[in-house]
């Protein structure tokens, strides 16, 4: 039943915002239809696509997460009639704006997955995170939280002066 | 070689609007006018709220003039009392801050008597207050201004308005700079930019459109944003801080002015600003509309990006 697992030399984190009608409903059906995909998504469950705020992405990638997905039902499927739509303008607002700040958008992945698309679910997540671990690791917002106070460099030689003073 | 900008107008306009702040006071029309006043610095000036016919005398229009007085309307300045109209002196740029705070039913416009200013721009933040007005002290925001006559005022001094000079864009130019370098070279960018941050929040303060009780960034169960100065919270703050503001500001660039640290927010704004104006064809501040374009939608949005 089960392939053998490949070994990789780096597992990607895939954090996965998906809304709890659609997405949701679809990964379980993909996982009730024994489909195989990658175990590096971790599904977050939203009641909508709606409700998920851009700082959420933000927050998941300065966590560690190295790609980020958000999946919800398909426009005008939507459980509340029109939270998707809403979704899509933030969410073509916010790409454009982390674009602009140097985030490569190929690490942010939107999708449409019907509670009946439990393959095209597989294939969203298998994608993501190929094209993922092709790209290594996030290392923009793991190293900026690595990061301490900005001062500049420590070993100026007014400061070495002034400590030398002391 | 320094362009000067021609700004004898302002004496006209400032014997204007002392005439009809005391005319509007003397006859009880409005409770309060809010406009500028000579600050202690020679040439510079501050925002001065009048209640008294007398004091009409101590408003000003200076090339210095250069805040955004549409703050002191918000409930953000809750101490500043409402009693019946207020009269406030708008340059076109507040007065996009004015219609915006009206679409989201912060103001209304029939407590409101707008006292317009025809302006041929105003200083930048990093000139002395006072040198005089020329296209190297002009603020950025006053070379891209599309507003320079505010329309729908209550009361405009009648004065001609000398030709606007064509400067060069100085948003535009360093937007379409940074689009053309690639992701990492922004990163570092933008690195370096936020880096200066110290979260002393002025940006916030100061911004006519950051009216919540509460902001999310103050919050700590969940903390949505980490609030030490630390480069980490402080990429967050700013990005959060330009996603909240897109499709409202109108980019009176007051938080880039009051940047201790000179971080160039606006460019941030402007860049939201043109992105929804390239996506939905929507531009903050002609109209008062009461949804924004991302708390609307149409079914025939753009979902190139999505799977």
């Amino acid at each position: 039943m089960h392939s053998e697992k490949q070994k990789h030399s780096f597992e990607p984190k895939i954090i996965a915002f998906v809304c709890t009608w659609c997405t949701y409903a679809g990964a379980d059906l993909a996982g009730t239809s024994r489909m195989q995909y990658p175990s590096n998504v971790r599904v977050l469950k939203f009641p909508c696509t709606g409700r998920i705020d851009p700082v959420f992405i933000l927050k998941a990638f300065q966590q560690g997460a190295d790609g980020v997905l958000v999946s919800g039902c398909h426009p005008g499927d939507c459980h509340y009639i029109a939270g998707n739509f809403h979704a899509r303008r933030r969410f073509a607002a916010f790409r454009k704006l982390l674009e602009f700040v140097g985030v490569d958008l190929n690490r942010l992945q939107f999708s449409w997955v019907s509670a009946a698309e439990g393959g095209k679910w597989v294939e969203v997540v298998t994608d993501l995170t190929e094209k993922v671990r092709a790209m290594g690791p996030m290392a923009e917002f793991k190293q900026l939280a690595l990061e301490e106070q900005w001062s500049g460099t420590i070993g100026t030689p007014e400061l070495k002066e002034a400590y030398n003073a002391i | 070689m320094t362009q000067p900008i021609d700004t004898s107008i302002y004496i006209a306009i400032t014997e204007a609007i002392r005439d009809e702040a005391k005319r509007l006071l003397l006859e009880g029309q409005v409770s309060a006018v809010i406009g500028y006043a000579g600050a202690r610095r020679k040439g510079s000036a501050q925002p001065v709220i009048i209640s008294q016919a007398e004091d009409a005398a101590k408003l000003i229009f200076s090339p210095a003039s250069v805040n955004n007085l549409a703050l002191y309307l918000t409930k953000a300045k809750k101490e500043i009392p409402k009693n019946g109209k207020i009269g406030i002196v708008v340059k076109g740029c507040d007065l996009k801050a004015i219609v915006g705070l009206m679409g989201e039913s912060q103001l209304k416009r029939e407590e409101l008597y707008l006292i317009g200013v025809p302006c041929a721009g105003v200083l930048a933040s990093t000139a002395q207050p006072s040198t005089g007005l020329t296209a190297e002290t002009i603020a950025p925001k006053c070379t891209e201004c599309n507003a320079h006559l505010p329309a729908g005022c209550d009361y405009v001094p009648n004065v001609q308005l000398p030709a606007p000079l064509q400067l060069e864009e100085k948003y535009i130019a360093e937007i379409t700079r940074l689009e053309a370098l690639t992701p990492v070279e922004r990163w570092a960018y933008w690195k370096e930019q936020f880096a200066k941050c110290i979260k002393c929040y002025a940006c916030r303060q100061v911004c006519p459109f950051c009216f919540c009780e509460q902001c999310l960034c103050d919050r700590n169960k969940p903390q949505m944003v980490e609030s030490t100065p630390r480069p980490a919270g402080n990429t967050a703050w700013h990005i959060v801080r330009a996603m909240h503001l897109a499709g409202r500001c109108a980019g009176c660039a007051e938080c880039e002015r009051v940047c201790p640290m000179d971080i160039p927010l606006n460019l941030l704004n402007r860049k939201m600003a043109k992105e929804l104006k390239e996506l939905y064809a929507y531009e903050a501040g002609f109209e008062v509309n009461d949804k924004g374009p991302l708390s609307t939608f149409d079914e025939k949005d753009d979902q190139s990006f999505i799977k």
